[in-house]
C-alpha cells in the first residue's frame, strides 16, 4: 500500500509534509507534552507494536501474501490521532532504518495509512456500534483499508493528472491494481484481524494489564 | 559492516541525502536521470552490490509490475505500445533514490548523528528496543504456530494466531513502557 520514493514529485510530496507538520504538532502536544517522561515510552511502544504487527504476513491464495496494517488498532484502543502520530512515526523507521517506503514520500503515506485510513475505520465503528460491536470492529477494519488504498490510488491519479510524463500510469490502471487486493482480501483481512485482536487485548486488560 | 561517519560528518550526509532525495524526486526526463545514475553509482562505490541488490529487492517488483500492466494495458486498449521514456524515467527514479537511502543509511550512524535531538533520540531509542523485543515474541508464536499444526498455516489460522500475538504482545509492551518510564523517572529524565 505504500507509495515508494519517486512516484510522488515535490509539487504534491511537499504539501503533504505541510499538511502533516502541524497536525503532527498538535498530536505531539496532546499526546507527548504534558508529561513526555511518561508518554515517550508509551508512544515508542506502542509504535513497536504497530511496526511488528505489520511484520505479519497473511498468505494469500495465489502464492502471494499481504500484510497487516494494524494500527486501527491503536485508534479504537486510543485515538484516531494517537494512531496517526505512531504510523508516521513506524513509517519514518520503516524509511530511515529498514529503507523501506520512503521519505519524500512520508507525508503522502502518513496521511493515507495513518490519518484517513484510521479516521475513516474509526468514524464507521462509532456508526455502527449501536447495532453490533463485532460487525462495527470489523467494519472498522475493512473501511481503514479501502480508505487508505483509496487515498494512495487518488494521491497517485493525481500526480498523473499533473504531469502524466512523471507518473504514466493512468488511474484505471492504478484503481485496479491497488484496489483489487485491498477489497478482496487486505480489507477483510484487517477487519478479521481487528475483531479478534481487540478482543482478545479486552481481555486481557481487564485481567489487570493496566494495573 | 562499513565504517560510520562521525556525528558531525552524518548529519551533513544525512541533510545532502534529503536535499539530493527530492531534488532526484523533481526530475523527470530519462537521459538526465541516467547520468544521475551514473553519478550515483560512482559515488557509492562501497558496498555497491549490496545496495544494489537491496535496492532491487525493495523498489523492483512495485515500479516494474506497476509498469507492465500498465503498458499492457495501454497496448489494449489505445492499439499500439506507449512511448517507454516515462516508465525508464520513473524506474531510474525510484532506482538512483533508493541506492542514494540505502547506502547513505549504510554509513551514518543515525542514532548517534541525532544525539543533539534528545526527545527524538529518545523516541527512537526506545521504539527501536521494543521492535527488537517484541519482534522475537512475534517470530517465536510465529515458529510455535507452525510446529502445532500438521499443515501449512491459512489465512485464517495466522489471522486467529495474530490476534493472539497481539494480547501477548501488547500486555508486553504496557508493562515494558511502565518499566522504562519508572527506569528514566529514577535517572533524573
Amino acid at each position: 500500500m505504500h507509495v515508494p520514493d519517486g512516484f510522488i514529485s515535490p509539487q504534491l510530496s511537499l504539501p503533504a509534509w505541510a499538511a502533516c507538520a502541524p497536525l503532527w504538532t498538535w498530536a505531539a502536544r496532546r499526546h507527548l507534552g504534558r508529561a513526555a517522561v511518561e508518554s515517550l515510552p508509551i508512544i515508542g511502544t506502542l509504535t513497536a507494536l504497530a511496526f511488528v504487527v505489520q511484520t505479519i504476513m497473511i498468505p494469500v491464495p495465489g502464492g502471494t501474501s499481504t500484510h497487516l496494517v494494524g494500527v486501527m488498532l491503536l485508534a479504537l484502543l486510543y485515538h484516531p490521532l494517537l494512531a496517526f502520530l505512531c504510523e508516521s512515526l513506524v513509517l519514518a523507521v520503516q524509511a530511515l532504518f529498514f529503507g523501506a517506503g520512503g521519505v519524500t514520500v512520508l507525508g503522502v503515506n502518513a496521511l493515507a495509512m495513518g490519518l484517513l485510513g484510521p479516521l475513516c475505520g474509526w468514524l464507521a465503528w462509532r456508526a455502527l456500534r449501536p447495532l453490533s460491536e463485532r460487525a462495527a470492529l470489523f467494519a472498522a477494519g475493512w473501511v481503514s483499508t479501502q480508505a487508505a488504498t483509496l487515498a494512495v490510488v487518488g494521491a497517485l491519479a493525481l500526480q498523473h493528472r499533473l504531469d502524466p510524463g512523471y507518473f504514466p500510469m493512468p488511474p484505471a490502471v492504478t484503481l485496479a491494481a491497488m484496489m483489487l487486493p485491498s477489497l478482496a482480501v487486505a480489507g477483510v483481512v484487517e477487519g478479521l484481524y481487528t475483531v479478534f485482536a481487540l478482543s482478545l487485548v479486552r481481555r486481557a486488560r481487564l485481567r489487570g494489564v493496566e494495573g | 559492516m562499513a565504517s560510520r561517519a562521525e556525528p558531525g560528518a552524518g548529519r551533513r550526509l544525512l541533510a545532502a541525502w534529503l536535499a539530493g532525495v527530492f531534488a532526484v524526486s523533481a526530475l523527470r526526463d530519462a537521459r538526465l536521470l541516467a547520468g544521475v545514475a551514473l553519478l550515483a553509482l560512482l559515488l557509492f562505490r562501497r558496498g555497491l552490490a549490496r545496495n544494489l541488490w537491496r535496492t532491487a529487492r525493495a523498489v523492483g517488483p512495485v515500479t516494474l509490475g506497476l509498469s507492465l500492466v500498465s503498458l499492457g494495458f495501454l497496448r489494449l486498449t489505445a492499439g499500439a505500445w506507449p512511448p517507454p521514456e516515462p516508465y525508464l524515467a520513473l524506474a531510474l527514479r525510484t532506482g538512483v533514490i533508493g541506492l542514494a537511502t540505502f547506502s547513505v543509511l549504510d554509513r551514518v550512524d543515525l542514532l548517534r548523528a541525532l544525539a543533539p535531538y534528545p526527545t527524538l533520540s529518545r523516541l527512537l531509542v526506545v521504539t527501536l528496543a521494543q521492535i527488537h523485543a517484541l519482534r522475537l515474541v512475534a517470530t517465536e508464536s510465529r515458529e510455535g504456530l507452525r510446529s502445532r499444526l500438521p499443515r501449512r498455516p491459512g489465512a485464517l489460522d495466522v489471522v486467529r494466531n495474530a490476534g493472539g500475538i497481539t494480547a501477548v504482545l501488547f500486555t508486553l509492551a504496557a508493562r515494558n513502557a511502565r518499566d522504562i518510564s519508572d527506569a528514566m523517572r529514577a535517572r533524573g529524565f
